[in-house]
């Protein structure tokens, strides 16, 4: 499809030249004039007309174009063997034309002469025995085939004759990766993107699929030593789409600055912030403003620098940003980042104070913003009615109805939050889990409850499950729902013994709820860690036969496969 | 599904798969496991069926009813293990049963006895390459047990032990599949090698070639004294001609050392093999092929032939049921799968040999079947169902995304195969 559009683009492209720079040959008749004509016809649809005018221009000086114009007006009316002979007489004049020849060989590998084909690539490489050109035309066309082992017993051969694998790499790269060989296939790509960087897409495509156990080895490969920024931007692509964004910097950290280099970071820093990996991000951002210090860049930095949970670098950057700046540039785009680092730091006071120092610059929707960030920092103090304060003086509560619902669900008014962060439409973890909460209780308050919420967002996850657990006293009709939230915590402080406990008690005592299966599910998984694999087996078993209708069915049957190994994992 | 009347009974509830067990009375005598459409995991179906076996349970295999589905007893080591596997079953009672049964009886069907779980080996390196092989993933997906073998459990005549032995892709003219034109260097090539040579050697062999063929010929007599053979793959084609060449060099010298035979083709022996005569073998050790009896040579540019579909033969359940149980699924036309060898020229294939599935207008064949001595060989091309290119170094295929694999059913028939009461009669 896309090759399609690239084609349109490029009939566009050359017509639009003829058209601008050649208006009186389009007039004549003479070949330039058809090539116009051709391409009219050909993005019309009129592939019959295009083809007899294309065929008056192939004489003249753009004998290029009307062959691919033949070529492509050919294969959309399915006669691509119409442009065999008439390519026969422009080779013999033109025996080593590139262009020519690959047309040939892509047409013969479509038809599916393969012999033919063959044939015609050792023509080409007679007529032309020094050009690397054909071996990996032939290559390219013999890997789009899908014969790989083919293409790979041509590269050996192009090795031997061109005397190294140099002028191949990028071939070589895409066969070795077909065969599985991930290593070899790096050697070549690192060599290939050093002298050719436009292929790095295409190396971090091939290279791509490597099975997790080789990753490792293809990395060494890419970032060994003399440093390639070629390769290396390439090891730093497939670490970033492997998950290992610090990978991925370590990569690129090592390239000597300059405009280039920096050019790089601040596009793999882009890259990092669209999948919010902001410590990734900052590395990049911080090592090319020490290069070429920017504003903007300092308070990107700044920004992920709050992101990644270090706000007290993002304070040192949001001052680099401030620099030169007039107040009312401050205000809009250095003050949201220090309201956040400081309220994210403790410091809500400190952030009101600032607001209020910037009082005329501030309007009222980036006043109601910051109010949002400060309340949360009072949250995070554990104040809630310096929280509540904060809202009701920039007037949020229509506004910003996810910070006052969780204000209001951590003072336990249950009925508050559920107006507010309904409305809200939040998605996260948290927001659904006290979505679940809300919907599974009449009660307007549960004062423990939101404490146990409070205590969460302030990041005691000891006293929120303490909390979570004593909750479910206060909210029977809830209680397995919060027991559940409380062993998730165990379980992610990797506190399988409580959590185990907890699931226990869910499958036990609560086995009609929603969350027995889960509780039967993560606690087989917790058993699982531990390596007692008998156990776990049971509780798989156990979730199968007894909930069959759960959606959580499917996973337990997959686990339980992998746990008799059944199945690869 | 070839020849198979829809079934018009009713045998009551659909037992969603995983109904908890003890939930009902359980007042049916059976459970029927579909193996038509409604069948939600065809591969596991087998293992219950296997289970029900190993617990001396008698089952049957109701050829050309619901797809080739199975009667099994109603017990709740079943009941249970179907609901975990996700295998749908059906509750019989008896009137169910005799309602199904004259059913059976007015059609082309049959029902064929079950009674013992056939002991199982799969001939496979101790190091397993970097590719999988299809029998073992389904062996192991369905829960079918089975052991593995080698070389010198073979030599040891450890065949004697098992019913139903599967070859896993070996090369048996100890070529290595001529893999070293492209792997040479690879280290998994390297080790492969290397244990070929170490175990020739500890064995009292002069070289690979000598010590695969010898075990070919243990797998002829294996046969040749009741056993059941499945081989898939290359193994099929260069089992054959390891016992055709028993007194013939056909091996290149990066092999043994020694040129292969100038007149091999003359002198090999086809009286002696089980599926193939006359073929010719391949004479350039730079060529990837082993000789013209796989159609598809898929590693030879320019003989690479592109894959179609197959189409299984339909037979008469109760005339011809060995065969019919062999092609029992729920397709009749599957898509084709390459292998080192991913079918059988026409030409090669002895007369007397049972086509199981051809590909139509094309000069060859993909599943063959046959009697050899007092036993039996089945033959299936390609090298993984559900993996149509299958490049080495590819990963597994999962079958847990594959629960309904017309193809793999096919392999899982040959295994169930051996556990029928008795060898009907051949029309």
């Amino acid at each position: 499809m896309h090759r399609r559009i690239a084609e349109r683009l490029a009939v566009r492209l050359v017509a639009l030249a003829l058209v601008a720079f050649l208006p009186r040959l389009a007039a004549a008749q003479d070949p330039a004039a058809a090539l116009l004509r051709a391409m009219e016809f050909e993005e019309k649809g009129k592939l019959a007309e295009a083809v007899t005018a294309y065929r008056e221009a192939i004489r003249g000086p753009s004998m290029v174009q009307a062959v691919l114009g033949i070529e492509r007006a050919y294969a959309q009316l399915g006669r691509s063997d119409s442009l065999i002979p008439l390519l026969e007489p422009l080779l013999r004049e033109r025996p080593s034309d590139p262009t020519l020849r690959a047309a040939q060989l892509r047409t013969l590998m479509s038809l599916g002469r393969r012999d033919e084909a063959a044939q015609a690539f050792e023509r080409w490489l007679a007529a032309a025995p020094a050009d690397p050109q054909p071996w990996r035309e032939y290559a390219r066309q013999l890997l789009e085939a899908g014969r790989t082992a083919a293409a790979d017993s041509l590269l050996s051969r192009a090795q031997r004759v061109l005397g190294g694998g140099r002028e191949v790499a990028a071939e070589l790269g895409q066969v070795r990766a077909a065969l599985g060989l991930w290593e070899p296939a790096a050697e070549s790509w690192r060599s290939a993107v050093r002298d050719a960087p436009w292929l790095l897409q295409a190396a971090v495509y091939a290279l791509h699929p490597t099975p997790s156990a080789t990753r490792a080895a293809v990395q060494r490969i890419l970032v060994r030593h003399p440093v390639e920024p070629g390769a290396r931007r390439v090891a730093a692509s497939l670490a970033l789409a492997w998950g290992a964004p610090r990978d991925a910097w370590t990569a690129l950290s090592a390239l000597s600055a300059n405009d280039s280099t920096v050019a790089t970071w601040l596009e793999f820093a882009e890259q990092a912030e669209a999948i919010g990996e902001w410590g990734a991000a900052r590395e990049a951002l911080v090592a090319a403003l020490q290069f070429k210090p920017s504003s903007g860049v300092a308070l990107r930095a700044a920004q992920a620098s709050v992101s990644a949970g270090d706000a007290k670098t993002a304070l040192d950057l949001a001052t680099i940003g401030a620099r030169g700046l007039d107040s009312a540039a401050l205000a809009m785009r250095v003050l949201p980042v220090r309201v956040r680092a400081l309220a994210a730091l403790g410091k809500p006071a400190d952030a009101e104070a600032l607001v209020t120092a910037h009082g005329r610059w501030v309007d009222p929707a980036l006043r109601r913003r910051l109010s949002g960030a400060i309340a949360r920092g009072w949250v995070r103090s554990g104040d809630l009615a310096r929280a509540k304060a904060a809202l009701a003086a920039a007037g949020t509560e229509g506004d910003d109805d996810q910070t006052a619902g969780w204000v209001s669900l951590y003072s336990g008014d249950l009925g508050g939050a559920r107006r507010e962060l309904k409305r809200s439409g939040e998605t996260n973890g948290e927001a659904i889990s006290a979505l679940a909460l809300l919907s599974r209780t009449k009660a307007d308050s549960a004062p423990r409850v939101g404490a146990a919420f409070l205590a969460l967002a302030r990041g005691d996850s000891a006293a929120a499950t303490a909390a979570l657990v004593q909750g479910a006293t206060e909210l029977p009709e809830a209680a397995p729902l919060l027991l559940a939230l409380a062993a998730r915590i165990h379980a992610a402080r990797r506190d399988d013994i409580r959590a185990i406990a907890l699931w226990t008690q869910i499958v036990e005592q609560y086995a009609q709820a929603p969350e027995a299966p889960e509780a039967d599910l993560e606690w087989a998984r917790a058993l699982r860690r531990r390596g007692t694999v008998g156990p776990a087996v049971e509780r798989l078993e156990h979730l199968i036969l007894n909930y069959p209708l759960s959606a959580l069915v499917p996973q337990a049957r997959r686990e339980l496969e992998q746990l008799r190994q059944r199945t690869p994992t | 599904m070839i020849g198979v009347r829809r079934a018009t009974c009713r045998l009551g509830l659909i037992i969603a798969t995983a109904s908890a067990i003890g939930a009902r009375a359980v007042a049916a005598q059976h459970l029927l496991v579909p193996m038509d459409d409604a069948q939600q995991n065809h591969l596991k179906a087998y293992g219950l069926t296997f289970a029900a076996l190993k617990l001396s349970q008698k089952s049957e295999w109701l050829l050309n009813y619901r797809g080739g589905a199975f009667l099994v007893p109603d017990t709740p080591e079943l009941r249970r293990r179907a609901a975990l596997d996700g295998v749908t079953t059906v509750v019989a009672d008896d009137g169910a049963v005799a309602a199904m049964r004259s059913e059976i009886a007015g059609g082309n069907m049959e029902s064929v006895v079950l009674e013992r779980a056939p002991k199982i080996a799969i001939y496979t390196p101790p190091m397993s390459p970097p590719w999988d092989d299809a029998v073992t993933l389904a062996l192991r997906y369905a829960g079918i047990e089975y052991t593995t073998i080698w070389d010198e459990d073979v030599l040891k005549g450890d065949l004697a032990k098992y019913d139903w032995v599967h070859l896993f892709h070996e090369d048996f003219t100890g070529q290595l599949n001529k893999l070293n034109i492209s792997f040479r260097d690879a280290p998994w090539f390297v080790a492969q090698r290397e244990r070929g040579i170490a175990t020739a050697r500890k064995m009292g062999y002069a070289n690979v070639p000598a010590l695969k063929k010898d075990v070919a010929e243990r797998v002829r007599a294996f046969v040749e004294r009741g056993g059941f053979l499945f081989a898939m793959c290359g193994a099929t084609e260069t089992l054959e001609l390891a016992i055709a060449a028993r007194t013939v060099d056909i091996a290149f010298p990066f092999s043994d050392n020694t040129p292969i035979d100038d007149r091999a083709d003359e002198k090999l022996e086809w009286a002696r093999t089980m599926a193939f005569k006359d073929a010719h073998l391949e004479r350039s050790q730079y060529i990837n092929s082993m000789s013209d009896i796989d159609g598809h040579q898929v590693n030879v540019p320019g003989r690479r032939q592109p894959l179609g579909t197959f189409t299984l033969f339909a037979f008469s359940a109760k005339f011809d049921a060995v065969p019919a149980m062999l092609v029992q699924d729920h397709r009749s036309v599957i898509p084709d799968f390459y292998g080192v060898t991913t079918s059988f020229t026409k030409a090669t294939v002895k007369s007397g040999v049972t086509v199981l599935a051809f590909e139509e207008g094309a000069p060859w064949v993909k599943y063959i079947h046959g009697d050899y001595g007092k036993g039996s060989w089945t033959f299936l091309g390609g090298h993984d169902p559900e993996d149509p290119q299958h490049n080495i170094g590819s990963p597994a295929t999962d079958l847990a995304l594959h629960p309904n694999s017309p193809g793999y059913r096919l392999i899982l028939n040959n295994v169930l195969f051996p556990a029928a009461k008795k060898k009907p009669l051949k029309t």
